[in-house]
């Protein structure tokens, strides 16, 4: 081995963090920085009973979002996952409560949220729907199937077992943070030192060079979107199993709240590029913002114009960041 | 390279016949008849005209969404312009002390503003249509939440509720509106420079522009007259049903562009016809009735919207493919 | 009687007979030729003479409809790129096919990775294995875990070499390998090849460029509007000949030059700058005349035309229409001011390929043909009829989409839609490329009339003898400027050669 050649290199996890974006460093930062912030102004917001509240309420947020992070940097889109989600919600539910075991209350929406998304993605692979047009139909599917089945009856009566994110794993890891850190963890690696993760990553970025390469783009396609599915189903089960009374509604805003955060996280519109460490980051962030607004008596229903101005100065700065980087290029 | 003569095969069935509009057409008097011998109320002039008020609020917005999917675009953000303009309208009247009609212009002027944003980002950032009209989806909609924090406004002046309620000639009102949006619309479409301008940037939008077509200016204004419409249609709206809520409009884009897909309107751009989007419209509120009149509830209704948006797309797709390889 | 009584091995490959059609359009006609391992074999031809079909189909991308392709002697199928790189062949194509975010050692190994267990990535053992393909090449400058998007184009293309090596590629096809090279870069390229060569690895290297055919290659096949014209050995011809062999006439004969009269500047451009590209330029066109702008692949002048035009406007410089001057800042502001461009891909920049041959005959025209903004459907249909009689396209209707004409046909139109508007100066880009010799008369001929009638014309072509047999005048660009004017009688396809390539610019090199 030529000596000149490179440096030695460390371990994969090593250079994983090496090669963290700044993005993900900014995300870092302005967590901290908002939490002094707000803290500043009203000190109520740094009690340890409200940062837990921000973190496991919300986990499942960061979990949805890592599978809309692979989602759009395959080069896709998805806003079924709200409605998704909140049909999961219920089926975990009303299985509890009629009761079947609790594993398999759990098990059941995974398996239905795998299935249900792996056929948007084989019809938009496969079928050549764009995905805007299939997940808005599924959308509304979605939507009006849970309200003319259920009618928007509560749930209650849960089963105390049911409450798989009250479990607190050793007594000090509740189960939320663990499943939302260890799923990004998980997910970080698969992406980055799988040849099917990186298959995500060069069908988002260059399909033509990915096919002439092997790789399938439709199979990658229908892979991404069932683990979007096992994601989503995670993330329904977290959320239902926090709450006494399930509400079988479609929790309103949901999909925007995880689009909002894979796409503030670094993951590009344009396909090819992110990380899902960003995301998670990114939806920790939302979800700070939002416990900020009260503390600070700024309306809480000013949350989706936040996040709508997220989304459109992330993606600004994106585009605007690849033009210079283009023009910068030439020679 | 030796170039072999290119001369398609003869017709056997005449192209008119064969294009989507006229089988929307057919299959919508079809529904027409089906609907009408399961239910003796269906067919009635008073309900058919009632039903074209109920339509006005989507059929303003589906015009202009055509331009914009015909252009090889998208507008998800119409049903959030909607609410913030119902918004605007209301609060600009009782909380700014606007006179009414001023606070209608305002209202309809902001829909015009908020389209020329999702324009202007969409032609001079270049930030793709889908992406900026799902952020301003939420942006609008969270002004308009943020500004009324909820609470709705009424109590408007009897002559406010002509427009959604009264009639002309026993017609109601919005819908010699919407008859009129629909003949400009067509008409532009179809016979103007700017109408032929839009086919061309949705089929080839390079060769438009090195064809000296104005292609950014064009876009421009067709996102813009999206938003406005949308203003329109939420004074149609507040007029119709005598309030003022944050929550107006939730889930328009999907009736919108479940409409223009199904009238023939290609999704990917380039072809589309405003007569196509009519039949679109006429054939799902038909359908949404039809469902209301044996009993099916509201929310289940769009459930059928779904699938009508994901199977129109899926036929449409499959027709142009077939097209394309054969004569 | 059997002659040999030893037989030598056969060619590494060996195409015969190849035919391959595409609707509308004739692309191979019958072409055999063979490559030795260890050979370094020219493929030359014009635009359009076929050349990246025949690639395509010997690297698996699309089958054949006649003719077999054989390696070492057996004759193989190809479905798929994959089977080709199976079998050992590996194309560069010039649009470089990289991840930009990956490193160098995942795009090498890309779609083959070694991997462990679980479908993990073995990373230590990709990139030991990139460590060995960048030592067999002697480059020692380029790490391995180095993200390919911050490398320059000639790195980037030696990354596109080592993945097709670590395919264990016995045949390296390479397309238009320099067109985007800096000098030194060119220097190292060729030193790869040669190692390549040296060790056996067959190449088949496509180049407009004489010199590099002459400096590396052993043997040169031309081809002409598909159809294989010739093999020659490169120490025994010369450019005159090859040039010869691509045109297939003498260039008098092809390009009937008619006089016409010459009149005032209708262009002229002055210290023009649009950053890479065009870095500099000046130039003018007078009424009447034809100006042909010559060079190679890259040197900038469909970005000049375009500059011009208005598509991606100059930032600095002075343009002048008939002595006025303008600031062009859209392609609808050159047209009013009476300049017309015809661009070099018509597929993509010329037509509306799914509209019909009457509404694209209409496109540039849609202002004057319309009141207060309403299509005078009578005057365009009597624009298209006009335009399809003056320049003979043959349609079955004016409603025929014109995505389904032949390409001299479409040419045709797209050149019909700006004669509509009676243009002063017409820019030509490439209007002859990849059309059949019938509609490319025409087009010489219908370039005559127009300058007889007083258009100045610019003509932008990479056909030599095209550019020589038209133009009044020859201009050459390289790298962005400009930097030799030729009167028609100087111009020589030896003088502009050289000045298109730059140096001393010896067309006549010793095969290394």
């Amino acid at each position: 081995m030529s000596a000149i050649a490179m440096e030695t290199r460390a371990a994969p996890r090593a250079s994983l963090l090496r090669r963290l974006s700044s993005q993900e460093v900014l995300l870092a930062i302005a967590i901290v920085v908002l939490a002094l912030v707000v803290g500043a102004i009203n000190p109520r917001f740094l009690a340890t009973r409200n940062l837990s509240d921000i973190l496991l309420g919300n986990a499942y947020v960061a979990v949805a979002a890592i599978g809309m992070s692979m989602v759009i940097i395959s080069g896709n889109i998805d806003i079924s996952v709200g409605a998704l989600i909140g049909v999961l919600a219920t089926i975990s539910g009303s299985m509890a409560v009629a009761g079947y075991s609790i594993a398999l209350a759990w098990l059941v929406p995974v398996l239905v949220g795998i299935a249900v998304m792996a056929l948007q993605g084989a019809v938009i692979a496969y079928l050549r729907i764009p995905a805007i047009v299939v997940t808005l139909g599924m959308l509304s599917i979605l939507k009006g199937g849970l309200i003319s089945v259920t009618g928007g009856k509560w749930i209650t009566d849960l089963p105390d077992s049911f409450h798989l994110a009250d479990i607190e794993l050793f007594d000090i890891l509740p189960m939320p943070v663990l499943i939302m850190v260890g799923a990004t963890i998980l997910a970080a690696l698969w992406m980055r030192y799988t040849a099917q993760g990186r298959a995500i990553y060069a069908t988002g970025g260059n399909p033509e060079a990915a096919r002439l390469c092997g790789i399938s783009p439709q199979v990658t396609v229908v892979m991404v979107f069932a683990l979007h599915g096992l994601f989503a189903g995670i993330a329904a089960l977290l959320f239902a199993t926090q709450l006494k009374v399930i509400q079988s509604t479609v929790p309103p805003n949901l999909e925007l709240t995880i689009i909002t955060a894979a796409v503030v996280g670094g993951v590009s519109i344009l396909g090819g590029v992110g990380t899902v460490i960003g995301s998670t980051l990114a939806a920790i962030l939302i979800a700070e913002i939002a416990s900020a607004l009260v503390f600070v008596s700024i309306s809480p229903y000013w949350i989706r114009a936040v996040q709508g101005g997220l989304i459109l100065l992330t993606v600004v700065a994106d585009i605007v960041r690849r033009q210079r980087r283009v023009a910068g290029d030439s020679r | 390279m030796t170039s072999l003569a290119a001369a398609p095969p003869e017709r056997r069935v005449p192209r008119w016949l064969a294009r989507h509009e006229t089988l929307l057409a057919a299959v919508l008097i079809v529904a027409l008849a089906i609907l009408g011998a399961l239910n003796n109320r269906f067919l009635t002039l008073d309900n058919l005209l009632n039903q074209g008020r109920l339509m006005t609020e989507v059929g303003l917005i589906a015009l202009p969404m055509t331009f914009v999917i015909i252009t090889g675009g998208i507008d998800l953000s119409v049903g959030s312009v909607v609410g913030l303009c119902a918004i605007a309208l209301g609060y600009s009247w009782k909380n700014l002390g606007f006179p009414l009609p001023a606070a209608i212009a305002f209202a309809i002027a902001l829909g015009a503003i908020c389209g020329f944003i999702n324009g202007f980002f969409i032609t001079r950032v270049k930030v793709p249509p889908l992406i900026m009209t799902i952020a301003t989806l939420a942006l609008y909609r969270g002004f308009a939440e943020g500004i009324s924090q909820a609470h709705s406004v009424r109590g408007y002046p009897e002559w406010f509720y002509f427009m959604g309620q009264g009639e002309l000639f026993g017609v109601p009102t919005q819908l010699w509106l919407l008859v009129a949006a629909i003949v400009i619309a067509g008409v532009a479409l179809d016979r103007t420079t700017f109408g032929r301008s839009l086919y061309a940037i949705g089929a080839n939008e390079t060769a438009a522009r090195f064809s000296g077509l104005p292609v950014d200016r064009i876009k421009l204004v067709v996102y813009t007259l999206s938003g406005l419409m949308a203003g329109v249609s939420a004074y149609v709206l507040v007029s119709r049903v005598t309030t003022t809520r944050s929550d107006m409009g939730i889930g328009y884009e999907l009736d919108v562009i479940a409409a223009v897909v199904l009238g023939g309107t290609s999704i990917f751009g380039g072809s589309g016809t405003i007569w196509g989007t009519v039949v679109g419209l006429v054939m799902i509120q038909l359908l949404k009735d039809g469902l209301a009149l044996t009993g099916v509830k509201g929310d289940a209704t769009i459930v059928v919207i779904g699938t009508v948006l994901i199977a129109s797309t899926l036929l449409a797709s499959s027709l142009q493919k077939r097209r394309d390889v054969g004569g | 009687m059997n002659v040999s009584a030893i037989s030598a091995p056969p060619p590494l490959l060996e195409v015969r007979g190849l035919e391959k059609s595409f609707p509308g359009v004739r692309a191979l006609s019958g072409v055999s030729f063979s490559v030795a391992a260890g050979e370094i074999h020219a493929l030359l031809g014009e635009n359009g003479a076929g050349k990246s079909t025949l690639i395509k189909i010997v690297s698996g991308v699309f089958s054949q409809n006649a003719g077999e392709i054989l390696i070492d002697g057996v004759e193989q199928n190809f479905h798929s790129p994959e089977d080709a790189r199976r079998a050992g062949v590996a194309t560069i194509y010039q649009e470089l096919l990289l991840f930009p975010e990956l490193t160098v050692a995942e795009n090498i190994f890309m779609g083959h990775a070694p991997r462990r267990l679980a479908g993990r990535l073995d990373w230590r053992e990709m990139r030991e294995r990139a460590e060995r393909l960048l030592e067999s090449l002697e480059i020692h400058d380029l790490a391995a875990d180095r993200v390919v998007g911050a490398l320059s184009v000639g790195n980037r293309q030696r990354v596109e070499i080592l993945r097709a090596l670590s395919y264990d590629a016995r045949l390296l096809i390479m397309d238009e390998p320099t067109a985007a090279l800096t000098e030194p870069d060119v220097v190292r390229l060729f030193k790869i090849v040669r190692l390549l060569k040296a060790r056996g690895v067959g190449i088949i290297y496509i180049s407009h460029r004489l010199d590099e055919i002459f400096t590396l290659a052993d043997r040169v096949t031309v081809l002409r509007d598909g159809a294989y014209v010739g093999t020659r050995d490169v120490a025994r011809t010369d450019p005159g000949e090859l040039v010869q062999m691509m045109v297939g006439r003498t260039i008098e004969n092809l390009f009937p030059k008619v006089e016409a009269p010459i009149g005032a500047p209708v262009l002229e451009v002055a210290d023009l700058v649009r950053r890479p590209t065009t870095r500099g330029v000046s130039l003018s066109v007078r009424s009447g005349e034809i100006v042909g702008l010559a060079g190679l692949v890259g040197s900038g002048r469909s970005e000049l035309a375009q500059a011009i035009f208005g598509v991606t406007p100059a930032e600095s410089g002075a343009i002048r229409i008939a002595g006025e001057p303008v600031v062009i800042r859209s392609p609808g502001q050159a047209r009013d001011l009476g300049i017309a461009y015809v661009p070099e891909d018509r597929g993509t920049q010329g037509l509306v390929r799914p509209m019909s041959v009457l509404q694209n005959f209409s496109l540039a025209a849609l202002g004057s043909l319309s009141r207060f903004g309403f299509i005078d459907r009578a005057a365009e249909r009597r624009l298209a009829e006009t335009g399809v009689a003056q320049l003979s396209v043959k349609t079955s209707s004016l409603e025929q989409v014109a995505g389904r004409l032949s390409g001299g046909n479409q040419q045709k139109i797209v050149l019909g839609k700006w004669l509509a508007n009676n243009p002063r100066l017409l820019i030509l880009d490439e209007p002859t490329r990849g059309i059949d010799v019938g509609a490319k008369a025409e087009i010489h001929r219908i370039m005559g009339d127009l300058a007889r009638q007083g258009v100045a014309i610019l003509l932008i072509s990479s056909e030599l003898p095209e550019v020589l047999g038209m133009s009044d005048r020859v201009l050459v660009m390289r790298e962005g400027r400009f930097v030799a004017e030729f009167a028609r009688a100087e111009a020589t396809p030896e003088a502009v050669g050289a000045a298109m390539m730059g140096g001393s610019g010896t067309l006549r090199g010793a095969a290394a």
